[in-house]
């Protein structure tokens, strides 16, 4: 079978035209022009496997034995064992494998995965959807990153979700408007994504975002950035108190308050010193 | 109960027998050509079709609703009205020489054509059935007696004072009666047409319709026409025969959805002696004399009027025109011969032409209340100026997109028509039904099979371009013509395409191919749509689709997707597509349906 997949690679991604285009599983790393982008997996990482058998229970009819053979393929570092996973996704796997299978892949990840990744991400089973963003997140390749973006269009939420978490995984830039329209429809997913991307400009953009996307939701992602450990510096932080004290919602308090009380009250700090006038303002007093 | 019907119309036919002299009675001549000839011959028309009025001059009159109702006159020929009355019209309008008639509370009432003034008023005791005139004189038939014994009166009236002149009576019904040339023609019993001298009373001649009923009659300035829904005699020496075959028969051929359309008031149905709705679903026609053969429709056309919509037919039933009237029901509608007439119940007068269905003339009357219904005397008339462009294609489109319920049924008849039409615009429309989520199901069904059936390569562009459109939570699109326009490609298969056209058209199927929010069936006709029009380049994303699906129990475990995925990658493709199948069909992971479909899709290869 492996060697079928790459007498028919070109037909895996063909668009249409008169003459199939290249086996992809088989297109030289070297043809990725992004700068970031992973390089083929090096031999010698990883446990050493038996290869024949485990690629023959990976193309296998045991279901419960080819997901455990994906699982060694990607946990060794032997190349050949990579572009073994590649041609079993080539060739085509049942669900249950190719979930492991392009979750394998990223353990070492080569250009070349991209590929195949973007196929199993338009796949039917959202299960194989969702893994397939999820490794996505993995690669710079602009292809990887509209695949994560066409991902947040899905209409399924569990899909959505998954490539929101790629893209703030990926720190998908060209995804920001496309989660700012899923956090105006209240999805949680747009906000942990939003919360773990931003950076100074960006929480300003969120808290700007007051009035077009509901108040809880808002609160809750500008609680989050506030949360985060890696937000700053503390100037930003008080801007960010001041936006979650223009929110109406209870969620407001909420957020302010667990930013009181994962913070220490020493060495002072003006953000929490903000935030906390805030709480007893709206509360009627009281203090942490 | 035929046995009780004959039993009751054997009584009926006895009293007729024995009872005082009558004219109306069972045994008499029947289809007397001579007497037919005599009898039309005696009959003072015009040499051109032309109104009956003595003037000679266009014109309409209106009753209008309201309390009391009102009397519109109207010139056709100089856009005016020529007066208005209040009147208790319970009747439609009956036009005479210098006249008109009426059924005005209890009482027939003649009015000068002119002015509107009433001439004078008989009390009509018992049921009236209805009334009709002629250049000098009124007629009317009403019903008196009891229900045991009935009788009904055919009379003659003198025009200028009501002074009656002749009456008739009957003891077997008798239908209302029309009038054409100084002859009165009294349907009796559903069966037989009486030609009555109108000066005089007397039978001239009688007619027996032995295939079909006679229920109604149509008069022109020329040509009086009888029959029943099934169709219309000329009357002319061939009516003799009695039979379509041997006379001078006309049938149009109704489309299935304007069934409501008759050609001509119920004589029989007392209701129709005052406009109603079914003044509101017409055939409309014309004729040319002839010696042999059935009658010849004018300018081998005849035209459906159909409450909002008028339509042109050809002699086969193709639909060659059609017109939507904005908003409002036409509430009456006449063929002049040269032209179609209809009036709007906002008191719109919009003519047509009956060949091309061109608007040649529209004009408001300026009327406050509603139009209830309208008698026309303008046989022979044509407006005067430059008709409008033929709008049908706009008119389909309407119809098809109308919100009014009461016409689902034409608004497939709508579609129907449209698909026949060649171009992309068109089926750009048709497309738009099928985004209107408002537009019912079944009509939407009829556009898919509609689209299907067209086989116009000149569509693909647009077909491709509504491929476009994809499920999209975000944009909250979604693709719900996909399953139509992918049919309606695949449609085009074996079609002479531009290979230009089908390359953008291919990528757009793929891109659906491709998408997971495309459903297993939608997918199905994808592949189709891809197979037929891809002359091979479909085979590459075709055979990745296979490998990617075939060991799945969703989409692989489907059996219609698997014929379509085999029987596309067979059909279509080379050696390599037939490997690639054999190698699937002998993988232990692919579905053993789509397996199966493989083995015997090469059992020859």
């Amino acid at each position: 079978m492996v060697g079928l997949a790459c007498a028919l690679g070109g037909a895996v991604h063909a668009q249409p035209g008169p003459a199939p285009a290249p086996a992809p599983a088989k297109e030289p790393a070297a043809k990725q022009a992004a700068p970031k982008a992973p390089k083929a997996p090096k031999a010698g990482k990883g446990p050493k496997i038996d290869l024949a058998p485990t690629v023959a229970a990976v193309n296998g009819a045991n279901v419960e034995a080819a997901v455990k053979a994906a699982e060694l393929l990607g946990a060794t570092g032997d190349p050949a064992a990579h572009d073994a996973l590649l041609d079993a996704l080539a060739m085509g796997l049942p669900p249950t494998v190719a979930i492991v299978a392009v979750n394998s892949l990223i353990a070492h990840p080569a250009p070349p995965d991209v590929v195949a990744l973007k196929r199993y991400a338009g796949h039917h089973n959202p299960m194989v959807r969702s893994a397939a963003l999820a490794s996505l997140a993995m690669y710079p390749d602009p292809v990887a990153k509209k695949a994560v973006i066409a991902g947040l269009h899905d209409t399924a939420g569990a899909v959505r979700a998954a490539a929101a978490a790629a893209a703030a995984k990926g720190r998908v830039r060209e995804a920001i408007e496309p989660l700012f329209e899923l956090l105006a429809r209240g999805e949680d997913s747009a906000a942990k994504a939003l919360a773990a991307m931003a950076d100074a400009d960006l929480a300003r953009k969120i808290g700007e975002h007051l009035g077009k996307v509901p108040d809880a939701i808002l609160a809750q992602t500008l609680g989050m950035v506030l949360k985060r450990s890696d937000f700053g510096p503390d100037p930003a932080r008080v801007e960010l108190v001041r936006a979650i004290g223009k929110i109406q919602d209870s969620q407001a308090i909420a957020a302010l308050t667990d930013y009181l009380d994962a913070t220490p009250k020493n060495p002072p700090r003006p953000s929490r010193q903000e935030a906390q006038k805030m709480v007893e303002a709206r509360m009627g007093g009281g203090g942490k | 109960m035929s046995r009780l019907l004959s039993i009751a119309l054997l009584g009926a036919f006895g009293l007729v027998a024995c009872g005082p002299k009558s004219m109306f009675r069972l045994t008499s001549e029947d289809n007397d050509r001579t007497a037919i000839s005599a009898a039309l011959a005696k009959r003072k028309l015009p040499e051109q079709p032309a109104p009956l009025n003595v003037a000679r001059t266009p014109r309409m009159f209106v009753v209008q609703n309201g309390a009391p109702r009102t009397i519109v006159a109207y010139d056709l020929a100089t856009s005016s009205v020529m007066w208005k009355m209040d009147a208790d019209v319970k009747s439609r309008v009956w036009v005479g020489g210098d006249f008109i008639l009426t059924l005005e509370g209890k009482q027939l009432v003649a009015r000068d054509q002119k002015t509107g003034t009433p001439r004078w008023k008989i009390g009509v005791s018992g049921q009236f059935i209805g009334a009709s005139a002629d250049r000098d004189r009124a007629y009317a038939t009403w019903r008196e007696g009891t229900d045991a014994k009935p009788t009904w009166i055919l009379a003659g009236l003198e025009a200028s004072s009501g002074k009656e002149l002749w009456r008739a009576p009957s003891e077997g019904e008798l239908g209302a009666p029309s009038a054409h040339g100084g002859i009165v023609f009294s349907p009796f019993l559903r069966q037989w047409l009486y030609l009555v001298d109108g000066a005089t009373g007397q039978q001239l001649a009688r007619l027996r319709g032995i295939d079909e009923q006679i229920s109604t009659v149509r008069v022109t300035s020329r040509t009086t026409y009888f029959g029943s829904r099934q169709g219309v005699f000329a009357l002319d020496a061939r009516a003799a025969s009695g039979k379509r075959t041997d006379a001078t028969y006309g049938q149009a051929k109704i489309p299935p959805q304007l069934d409501r359309t008759s050609y001509g008031i119920d004589l029989y149905d007392q209701v129709q002696t005052g406009y109603t709705a079914a003044d509101r679903a017409r055939v409309l026609w014309s004729s040319v004399p002839s010696e042999s053969g059935p009658m010849k429709f004018t300018g081998d056309t005849y035209a459906v009027h159909y409450f909002r919509y008028m339509f042109g037919f050809d002699l086969n039933g193709e639909l060659v025109w059609a017109y939507s009237n904005p908003r409002v029901e036409l509430v009456a509608s006449e063929h002049t011969g040269s032209a179609i007439i209809g009036i709007s119940s906002t008191g719109e007068i919009v003519v047509l032409d009956p060949k091309t269905g061109a608007l040649r003339e529209k004009k408001s009357l300026g009327l406050g209340q509603p139009v209830l219904g309208a008698t026309f005397d303008a046989d022979g008339w044509v407006p005067q100026g430059d008709e409008e462009k033929v709008t049908t294609v706009a008119a389909l489109v309407s119809i098809a997109r109308d919100r009014d319920a009461r016409f689902d049924r034409v608004k497939e008849l709508a579609v129907a028509s449209l698909a026949k039409l060649p171009g992309g615009e068109v089926t750009k429309e048709l497309l738009a039904v099928l985004s209107d989520k408002r537009a019912p199901q079944k009509l939407k069904d009829t556009v898919v099979e509609m689209l299907a059936k067209r086989k116009d390569p000149a569509s693909l562009p647009v077909l491709a371009d509504q491929l476009a459109i994809h499920s999209d939570f975000l944009a909250k699109t979604e693709a719900e013509s996909l399953s139509a326009v992918a049919k309606a490609i695949a449609s085009l298969g074996g079609a002479k395409l531009d290979a230009k056209v089908v390359g953008p058209a291919l990528v757009a199927l793929q891109s659906h191919l491709d998408d997971p929010a495309t459903q297993t069936p939608d997918l199905i006709m994808v592949i189709r749509a891809m197979a037929a029009i891809g002359a091979g380049a479909e085979r590459g994303p075709l055979a990745s689709h296979l490998l990617l699906y075939h060991a799945d129990d969703d989409v692989g475990g489907d059996g219609a997707w698997q014929t379509a995925i085999v029987t596309a990658l067979d059909t279509h493709g080379g050696p390599g597509e037939h490997e690639l199948l054999r190698q699937v069909a002998a993988d232990p992971r692919t579905k053993p349906g789509l397996a199966t479909a493989i083995k015997d899709a090469l059992v020859n290869d």
